[in-house]
């Protein structure tokens, strides 16, 4: 995935790693998970499942509507599956352009990244860590909606065998590794958005700028994805098979959308990856 | 990169050549700068504002590339080698910079994380141990956000004292200090001058200059135009004769009768350069031509006078 | 470390934006690239393709068209009506799996976005099965039902002698030839390509991959004449030719889901639409016809007929689309014409609409031609 280990060789070619390489990622974690902003943005992701379960509690619905939203009010474990199908199109991307328009503009206008330099964490390396640290709060995010849809879900609702697109029905148990697997799938699928917000945010000061020019190229590769004229590029679009996940609940699972939607997100990761690393590694730091 | 194998003298901690930062706009910010900085001193970087000293600073240390000319650091080549020369420097590079909302301490323990040599079972004695150096034990458990800029200052250095250094360089390391802390950077640094500790300081307190440093370097208007050690520097600031009188004119003409230069009357002194000595003529000589002396004696200029001497009067900056 | 050898850092990104458009555009061509097989003549091929016989299979198909109909945003397929569902199997990508065991089990769910349909019969019941709505439909079936074609009628013929009949009976319209060879789904298979003769037709040619090992077809392309992107394609992105287990083919209506069950099997279920076929080539398209449509002329250069089609009204996107098209006039009168990729379409003023795989020029000429 990451250039940095191949080509940063020529730039320091005697640049041994020290006995500890690992502890900067871990502070990395801390830094994002540290902070306040994190946690209330994993609070609103934990409260999509909720507030779409008080809904569907208060409307009284049998489960008769269209979709995983219809089967919420029949088994409770839709709750997770529409909720994580709800928050994809909004709340997630939003969550990731916070913390990857952050990343480095928020360290650049702190004033931090110097410190960072001169410790020396090495830029490729600083780069990699905060593209785990990314990785990790896409995770979290997803598994946070996750288990907040498995308490909400299995507190309001009743809940039993699961039944699949495919018109099987399969344990509660297996249910639940689905919607894991969903849930993972998903985190996944929002590694390219975090790609371009880590990009965008190695070229500026300003993590306000980089939140809004993320977000914005995100807007704009909605709209295109929308515009059936320019169908011939749509499967290079971002989010152009974002609804791979629900496959996994099909019976089997097919993995072919899902495979080329990873493909997809892992192609753009890696541009974008690359763009960020020669950013970062080419940038005068004031 | 042209590798000039001109070697550095000896041991010398830091070392550039040509050094050379022109900005995107055209300005040069550094021009063909040649430091030669030798191993233990205390090594004084002055020069007025927007004379370029923190941008000489940001190449010493990688965080900017220089247009032309090379940086030698610890005898390796800077920023080739930086992963492995760093964590040997302590840095402070213009002004503190901290995340405002984690406390002093987690913030030392960030940046200590970031030095991939730096060992992270003893990391919290160190973080500990520097934090009292600096004089903010008291204040390690709150939030930097609540600091004053004096506390954050401190932070700043404890930042570069983490570990045991072969060099620190420190941008304007008093900046913002009361007198106190001021006093104590000042014994701190010559603490560490005297564990053998090379410090590259840039500064613009020429007393500080004067009492601890052993080497000093002026910088104007991107130009080194002054680098030798401190005792050379003060002996080339001739002493001037000065005549406290009341009988301006005649003491005038007698001192300029015995080959004066450079004769200034004030309202109650008249002074010169003094070429011959021993003075005690002089004296006799004012004596004779009947001038009333109230004072008499050899003033020596401060360094603050040399400085504006070397790099202009006026207020504006240059650029 | 000079800014020239800095800026040299940008050639990482964009060796990876090389990368990345390489594999994701070439990656399949040369996963794809011509299998090795022994020569074979058209006739031979077609006359294997008869005997092919397999006791069942399973797959993923992939079927794509692309007829060049302009695209209307807010109209992109979904309909709720039978004809929707068919109109919009035909435009776009779809993907179905799809499975047979002989003689007459099969099984093919399309995989919709976030929703699948399933048609399943299992030799005694046949189910539909639409996870969007959850309802399925069980149809009992009668005690004889054609099962897949690939089951095909166990006659003694000679395959040779057939091939050779149908080959003669097209040759004066189609030029049939074995293109090449193909990789599909991973098998090596032959492209037996049919090519029109009459230069009326907008239909470039027809190509079945057929299958080097059991010459079941894999994958059917039509090309239009113009352009060299398939109009239609349908075929299997992955296939096995294991019997299916049994339960494969079952289903049991889960707790929830409301199940019909219509009187008599003639009816369709409404809202699944049928199948796809990998072997069908696109109908014409569908309009709300008046009476009864009229096939004028034969072969490629085929036109349909219909009378006191309604045109107006507020249908949105068929105004737009007429409002785009372009005015013609002939001696059988004056109307518009949609022109399209593969389909034209010609509506006459005084309410008749021809449309065929013909070039516009055909159209006048059929509409010359045809009683008012
Ligand atoms: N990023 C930049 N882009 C353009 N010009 C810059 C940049 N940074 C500094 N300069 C210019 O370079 C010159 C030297 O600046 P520098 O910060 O090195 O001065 P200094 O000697 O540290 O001043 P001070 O004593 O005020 O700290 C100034 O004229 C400044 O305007
Ligand atoms: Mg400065």
């Amino acid at each position: 995935m990451s250039p940095s280990s191949a080509v940063a060789e020529p730039v320091a070619p005697a640049a041994r790693p020290g006995r500890y390489p690992l502890a900067l990622f871990r502070s990395e974690l801390q830094l994002v998970f540290g902070r306040a902003r994190t946690w209330v943005l994993l609070a609103v992701l934990a409260g999509v499942p909720l507030l779409i379960g008080i809904a569907i509690k208060l409307s009284g619905s049998e489960g008769g509507g269209e979709g995983f939203i219809g089967q919420v009010a029949g088994n409770g474990l839709f709750l997770i599956v529409a909720s994580l199908g709800l928050s994809l199109p909004f709340f997630l991307p939003t969550a990731v352009t916070v913390i990857a328009g952050e990343s480095l503009a928020g360290e650049s206008s702190l004033g931090t990244l110097r410190n960072l330099l001169t410790a020396p964490a090495g830029r490729s390396r600083l780069l990699a860590a905060k593209m785990v640290a990314l990785i990790v709060f896409c995770l979290a995010a997803t598994l946070t909606i996750w288990l907040s849809g498995l308490i909400v879900g299995f507190a309001l609702f009743p809940v039993g065998d699961v039944l699949l697109l495919s018109g099987t029905t399969i344990p509660l148990g297996e249910g639940l590794l689905r919607a894991l697997g969903i849930a993972v799938v998903i985190a996944l699928s929002l590694l390219g958005l975090a790609g371009i917000g880590l990009f965008v945010s190695s070229l500026t000061s300003t993590p306000l700028a980089a939140m809004a020019a993320t977000f914005g190229t995100f807007i704009v590769l909605g709209i295109l994805t929308a515009i059936p004229q320019i169908d011939v590029i749509h499967p290079w679009l971002l989010m152009f098979r974002w609804t791979s996940f629900a496959d996994l609940l099909r019976d089997p699972p097919y993995w072919g959308a899902i495979g080329k939607n990873l493909l997809l997100q892992a192609g753009y990761l890696t541009v974008f990856y690359a763009a960020a690393w020669a950013r970062i590694t080419s940038r005068d730091i004031v | 990169m042209t590798q000039t194998q001109q070697q550095p003298a000896a041991g010398s901690p830091l070392v550039t050549r040509g050094l050379t930062k022109r900005f995107r706009g055209g300005q040069v910010a550094v021009d063909s700068v040649d430091l030669e900085v030798p191993a233990g001193s205390v090594f004084g970087f002055l020069g007025p504002n927007g004379s370029g000293k923190t941008t000489t600073i940001r190449m010493l240390l990688g965080l900017i590339a220089p247009t032309a000319g090379e940086v030698q650091l610890l005898g390796e080549p800077m920023p080739k080698a930086q992963l492995r020369v760093l964590p040997r420097v302590g840095a402070l590079v213009e002004g503190p910079a901290f995340y405002p909302f984690w406390s002093g301490q987690a913030n030392l323990l960030r940046f200590d994380a970031a030095d991939s040599t730096a060992d992270p079972r003893t990391r919290k004695a160190r973080a500990g141990e520097a934090l009292e150096r600096v004089g903010l034990s008291n204040a390690a458990g709150k939030k930097v956000r609540a600091y004053s800029l004096g506390m954050r200052q401190r932070l700043a250095i404890a930042v570069a004292l983490m570990q045991r250094r072969e060099l620190l360089v420190l941008d304007e390391p008093t900046n913002g200090l009361d007198p106190q802390g001021t006093r104590e950077v000042r014994h701190l640094i010559q603490d560490l001058a005297g564990d053998g500790t090379t410090i590259f300081t840039s500064t613009h307190l020429l007393a500080e200059v004067e009492q601890v440093c052993t080497h000093a370097a002026v910088m104007s208007r991107g130009k080194l135009i002054r680098q030798s050690s401190v005792a050379e520097l003060r002996a080339e600031l001739r002493p001037r004769l000065v005549v406290r009188t009341p009988d301006l004119g005649i003491a005038a003409e007698t001192l300029k009768s015995l080959g004066v230069t450079d004769l200034k009357t004030t309202d109650e002194t008249v002074e010169g350069d003094a070429v011959e000595l021993p003075i005690e003529k002089f004296a006799a000589a004012l004596v004779a031509a009947d001038v009333r002396i109230h004072g008499f004696g050899l003033e020596r200029p401060s360094l603050e006078e040399t400085f504006v001497a070397l790099t202009g009067e006026g207020f504006d900056v240059a650029q | 470390m000079g800014a020239t050898q800095r800026s040299r850092r940008w050639l990482v990104p964009v060796a990876a934006v090389a990368v990345v458009a390489g594999v994701g555009t070439l990656g399949p061509v040369v996963a794809d690239a011509s299998p090795k097989l022994p020569g074979i003549s058209a006739q031979e091929l077609l006359a294997k393709v008869q005997t092919a016989k397999v006791d069942g299979l399973s797959g993923t198909v992939q079927s794509s068209a692309d007829l060049g109909l302009p695209a209307l945003p807010g109209v992109a397929g979904g309909s709720d009506s039978p004809s929707g569902a068919v109109t919009e199997l035909l435009s776009g990508k779809h993907t179905a799996r799809v499975a047979f065991a002989a003689p007459d089990k099969a099984r093919v769910s399309v995989l919709d976005t976030m929703a699948e349909r399933v048609w399943t019969m299992d030799g005694k019941s046949a189910w539909a099965y639409d996870s969007a709505e959850r309802e399925a439909v069980k149809l009992n079936l009668p005690a004889h039902q054609p099962g897949k074609p690939a089951a095909g009628t166990p006659k003694s013929y000679d395959p040779q002698s057939v091939a050779k009949q149908f080959l003669d009976a097209i040759d004066p319209s189609t030029k049939v030839d074995v293109s090449g060879t193909e990789k599909v789904a991973g098998r090596d298979a032959y492209k037996l390509r049919l090519i029109p003769r009459a230069d009326q037709t907008t239909v470039g040619s027809v190509t079945l991959a057929v299958d080097s090992k059991t010459w079941v077809p894999l994958q059917v392309t039509v090309l239009p004449r113009t352009g060299k992107d398939p109009a239609v394609q349908v075929g299997f992105s992955q296939v096995s030719f294991d019997v299916p287990a049994a339960s494969t083919f079952a289903f049991t209506p889960p707790k929830g889901v409301k199940v019909t069950e219509p009187k008599t099997p003639t009816t369709r279920p409404d809202r699944p639409a049928k199948p796809i076929d990998p072997k069908a080539v696109p109908g014409k398209p569908n309009l709300k016809a008046g009476n009864e449509p009229t096939v004028i002329g034969e072969g490629w250069s085929a036109v349909v007929l219909v009378r006191g089609a309604e045109l107006t009204g507020a249908n949105g996107p068929l105004d737009q689309l007429l409002a785009g098209a372009q005015q013609v006039q002939g001696s059988w009168g004056k109307g518009k014409i949609v022109t399209s990729k593969m389909v034209n379409v010609l509506l006459t003023d005084d309410g008749r609409v021809f449309a065929g795989l013909v070039t516009p020029q055909t159209l006048q000429d059929a509409a010359a031609k045809a009683p008012r």
